[in-house]
């Protein structure tokens, strides 16, 4: 009973795994990898290893979105660009 | 080599890695059980030298080494960006017009700033006392900047980041790892050997001799390789376009 | 097992289910809201259970993680901020709720802490938490509206 909520945990990575990988725009797979990030950390919390789940969270709630949007930004604009010129 | 052929490739070395890594996991020792051999050893070398944080002992005493290896991937993945992303000769720089933003979000970025900074050292000056530690304090306190360009805007960001400070402050705090680790070999010990300092009172935040030292320049090394990382990315995403000029 | 846990694994189920669901289906902006929502839902849960294992410095987690998912959020409202100008995704219903949320387990974790250091932090995390989530929920719809270029 007492690994009720490791189980939780589990599915919730599992989920949303699978989720970031089903998805095929990056903007909305960032999304989906932000919420995995976050389940990520409760897994390694309730696993006892918070250091992990520290680390996780610090790069995973903030860092990688903004790192991933700037790509897709710069992607985005390099596209609209290219499209400008043709015309 | 044909569609098929690298199908049944793939099936084969997946299948085999499959039933290698299940035979493995089979002969694993039960989830949660009592026997720890490593851990029992670490957490006593841990108490020997005054580190609350068995962890942080770990990293930073026990297994310094492997940190700087770590250190030093994140330094050649740093410098490996920077170069990659560097202005091109067929690109000219467009600054970015000022952008209109909300401002209740403006002062929510106004005063989270200076929490999410304090809240990031706090966690690496914490990093042998509690979870945490230099990479993730350094994280924190880099993200913490980049509140600037999120609630007012890249000029805004600019003036409190200056790059070439972060560069050289990258260098600097690797430089003082290994400093510190040639320093135990001087001193009589072997490299990064923890025989430098006095250990310390338990518990409290000068404890654990070199460990809060390593863990501070790596905090300051993490920091910045985050600060030039994104500064690189947010160049490139708003302010680098293609063509030589206009 | 303590009650402490049981509450943890009911609100990180709840929470996470839900959020997996709100983010992985749907226009762009219900899934901005979904990701709000996690940090709002998955933080009481560590907070809970830092409580139910009994170890204080578990509170690091949820303050990290009360400053960050803001952040994270902020991120999104601003890169996407030309898609979410047309949805103009909105959810207050569900954000108070959230924010309800937080605030009772902060008020009751207070409680049982009594006053000292503990509390301070918690309440720290508590207006962290509250606040950051708001501001966010504000933010996407319609916080920046004018970041076309830059």
């Amino acid at each position: 009973m007492a690994d009720a909520v490791v189980v939780v945990a589990l599915l919730a990575v599992a989920g949303l795994a699978t989720a970031a990988v089903a998805n095929r725009d990056p903007a909305r797979q960032a999304l989906v990898l932000a919420v995995l990030g976050t389940a990520l950390a409760v897994l390694f919390t309730v696993l006892q290893a918070p250091d992990v789940g520290l680390s996780q969270l610090a790069v995973g709630s903030a860092l990688t979105p903004l790192l991933i949007m700037l790509s897709v930004r710069k992607v985005r604009r390099r596209s609209a660009h290219g499209k400008d010129s043709k015309q | 080599m044909n569609p098929r052929a690298r199908l049944w490739l793939v099936v084969l070395g997946g299948g085999g890695l499959a039933a290698l890594l299940v035979a493995a996991c089979l002969r694993l020792p039960a989830f949660g059980g009592p026997w720890h051999p490593y851990g029992d050893r670490a957490v006593r070398a841990a108490l020997a030298r005054h580190i609350a944080n068995t962890i942080a002992s770990v990293n930073f005493d026990q297994r310094a080494f492997d940190t700087m290896g770590e250190m030093t991937i994140l330094f050649a993945a740093v410098l490996g960006c920077v170069v990659l992303l560097r202005q091109a000769r067929d690109e000219h720089r467009d600054p970015p017009e000022p952008c209109e933003v909300a401002a209740p979000v403006r002062r929510y970025a106004l005063v989270v700033l200076p929490i999410a900074l304090v809240t990031g050292l706090y966690v690496i000056a914490h990093g042998q006392l509690s979870p945490g530690g230099g990479f993730q304090g350094g994280v924190v306190a880099a993200t913490a900047l980049h509140l600037m360009y999120l609630g007012a805007d890249y000029a805004a960001l600019e003036r409190i980041r200056p790059v070439e400070a972060f560069e050289i402050g990258d260098a600097l705090s690797a430089s003082a790892y290994l400093v510190l680790g040639f320093a135990g070999v001087l001193a009589g010990g072997a490299f990064l050997a923890n025989t430098l300092l006095p250990y310390g009172t338990f518990n409290t935040l000068s404890s654990g001799g070199t460990v809060p030292l390593l863990n501070a320049a790596i905090g300051m090394e993490v920091a910045s390789a985050v600060v030039v990382l994104l500064a690189r990315f947010l160049d490139q995403a708003v302010e680098i376009e293609e063509g030589s000029g206009s | 097992m303590n009650g402490w846990i049981l509450a943890a694994t009911v609100v990180l189920a709840v929470g996470l289910g839900t959020t997996l669901w709100g983010v992985a289906t749907g226009p762009l902006g219900r899934r901005v809201v979904a990701q709000n929502l996690s940090t709002a839902l998955v933080c009481p849960g560590l907070l809970l259970l830092s409580q139910g294992y009994d170890r204080t410095s578990y509170v690091d987690l949820a303050l990290l993680l009360a400053l960050l998912g803001p952040v994270g959020t902020l991120v999104f409202a601003r890169l996407l901020a030309d898609e979410l100008a047309e949805e103009q995704p909105r959810a207050w219903g569900l954000t108070w709720a959230a924010a309800g949320l937080g605030a009772v387990v902060v008020a009751v974790l207070c409680a049982v802490t009594g006053p000292g250091r503990s509390m301070v932090k918690l309440l720290i995390v508590g207006a962290l938490l509250v606040g950051g989530n708001l501001l966010a929920s504000r933010a996407m719809s319609g916080g920046f509206p004018g970041v076309s270029r830059g």
